[in-house]
């Protein structure tokens, strides 16, 4: 009696503990059938900095052509309360959606100037509030150049009578754990049968600087600058015209834009053509940990920061 | 205009009780729970004049309030006490932005520690646990102590032999 008693209050006990556990911390979403449904459009943003050029921290007028990304295994979430990414913690959720599995690569660069962001997949979810974002970034396996890049930027840099032709792979992969999108309007808020975005924002004035917003500024602190890498870069003064179009001097360069690279003059123009590896052993210590730092600081929601996992 | 209608509207003229001035003002005065916020940057910095948004939880996508930090980076708003649900301000300032949500209940903070911006981060306190595993956890408490005070509360084997 006595026995039979203790076993079926330690059964008992067992059951409740056990079901209290379940679903705390990550959980797959089981979606029912007859759950209400809305589409859910991821589309990652390179923002004016990629599709209208900007004047670097140290000077450079940057264009860019083509800024490729390889993205990977992304994920929405509904967190109660929010994601919190300054607390460095993985991300609970009561609710997650796979919406990428693949890896794909995407032009931020691509559209022109007026280009919205880039469309990367629509996905049929549940309705409710996305409200956290993580994504990888991930090697591209190319053999054209930069094999395993992550990031691959070919575009040109100008300041005073000086043109680089500017191909740039880094090979960073990494883990982004973001929260809420934030910006002009909020995103995430899936309601049936409407279409709403979700947004990966990416910050390429972290690497090189913004002019506009002064020397003393956060972001131009931790930015590496483009100087640094202009001084990496090959010279064959002479040799080419700068009206030359990129496909003339790279066999995998694209043609530039219309409206873009346009130097109507003759003159010289130099190559930096780098990847990681070269960068880290070309560049000061100091400098490449900065230009690491730098890269890795680039994932956003809008204007939200990401925490990042190595 | 006869002598009675005049006296008429003289009389009723002397009933003012208070005097009648143009560009008058009124300053009136009383207590209210205030939600106050502080957005700062990551080395501590206040986020001075930065936008901030608060959203009412009945209307998540429509700014309910719009204002300015002031020099400490801080944002004082007074929620509509009929409105019970999670409050979310957003702040944003030259490119950094973050968004925290709060707890309110009847204009009060429904949660032990109070949430604060923090570097424009804004600590929650928020348990992720579902109101059915709270369910389940305190019935699992209450089974305990059930379960132990019959288990003390038996009679002794060897008096039913």
């Amino acid at each position: 009696m006595k026995y039979n008693f203790i076993k079926s209050n330690t059964i008992v006990f067992i059951f409740l503990f056990l079901a209290g556990c379940s679903g705390v911390g990550n959980t797959s979403s089981n979606t029912s059938v007859m759950e209400s449904q809305g589409t859910l459009s991821l589309v990652a943003n390179g923002e004016d900095f990629v599709r209208k050029g900007f004047t670097t921290k140290d000077g450079w007028q940057i264009n860019f052509e083509r800024v490729e990304v390889t993205l990977g295994e992304v994920t929405a979430y509904q967190v109660a309360g929010g994601f919190n990414p300054e607390k460095k913690s993985l991300i609970k959720s009561h609710k997650s959606i796979q919406l990428l599995s693949d890896s794909k690569t995407i032009d931020l660069a691509k559209g022109g100037e007026s280009a919205k962001s880039i469309l990367v997949k629509a996905t049929q979810v549940p309705a409710g509030f996305y409200n956290a974002l993580s994504w990888n970034m991930l090697p591209k396996m190319d053999s054209a150049f930069a094999d395993g890049r992550t990031i691959l930027l070919e575009g040109t840099a100008i300041k005073g009578d000086r043109r680089l032709n500017l191909l740039l792979g880094f090979n960073q992969p990494l883990k982004y754990l973001c929260g809420e999108f934030i910006g002009d309007s909020r995103k995430g808020m899936v309601k049936t049968s409407e279409n709403t975005e979700l947004e990966m924002t990416f910050h390429f004035d972290h690497i090189f600087g913004d002019q506009t917003v002064g020397a003393e500024a956060e972001i131009n602190q931790k930015a590496l600058g483009f100087e640094p890498l202009a001084n990496l870069a090959s010279s064959d003064r002479g040799r080419r015209s700068l009206a030359s179009p990129a496909s003339e001097r790279v066999p995998w360069a694209r043609q530039p834009r219309q409206g873009r690279s346009s130097f109507a003059r003759q003159g010289t123009s130099d190559n930096l053509k780098l990847g990681q590896q070269d960068l880290s052993q070309k560049l000061s210590l100091e400098a490449y940990q900065k230009l690491e730092n730098a890269i890795a600081g680039i994932g956003h929601v809008g204007e939200g920061h990401c925490s990042i996992v190595k | 205009m006869k002598n009675w209608q005049i006296l008429l509207v003289v009389a009723l003229s002397s009933f003012r009780t208070e005097p009648l001035l143009a560009h008058g003002a009124k300053i009136q005065y009383g207590n209210t729970n205030a939600i106050i916020i502080r957005a700062t940057y990551d080395d501590g910095t206040p986020m001075k004049q930065a936008q901030a948004v608060v959203y009412a939880p009945n209307a998540p996508t429509v700014p309910w309030m719009k204002g300015i930090t002031d020099h400490k980076g801080q944002f004082t708003f007074i929620p509509d006490p009929s409105i019970s649900g999670n409050w979310d301000v957003k702040v944003r300032q030259s490119g950094h932005g973050s968004i925290v949500s709060i707890p309110i209940q009847k204009g009060l903070i429904a949660s032990k520690n109070k949430p604060e911006v923090a570097g424009v981060k804004l600590l929650t306190n928020n348990s992720d646990l579902t109101f059915l595993q709270k369910i389940i956890m305190a019935a699992a408490g209450v089974w305990g102590f059930l379960g132990t005070a019959l288990f003390f509360s038996r009679k002794p084997v060897n008096e039913k032999k």
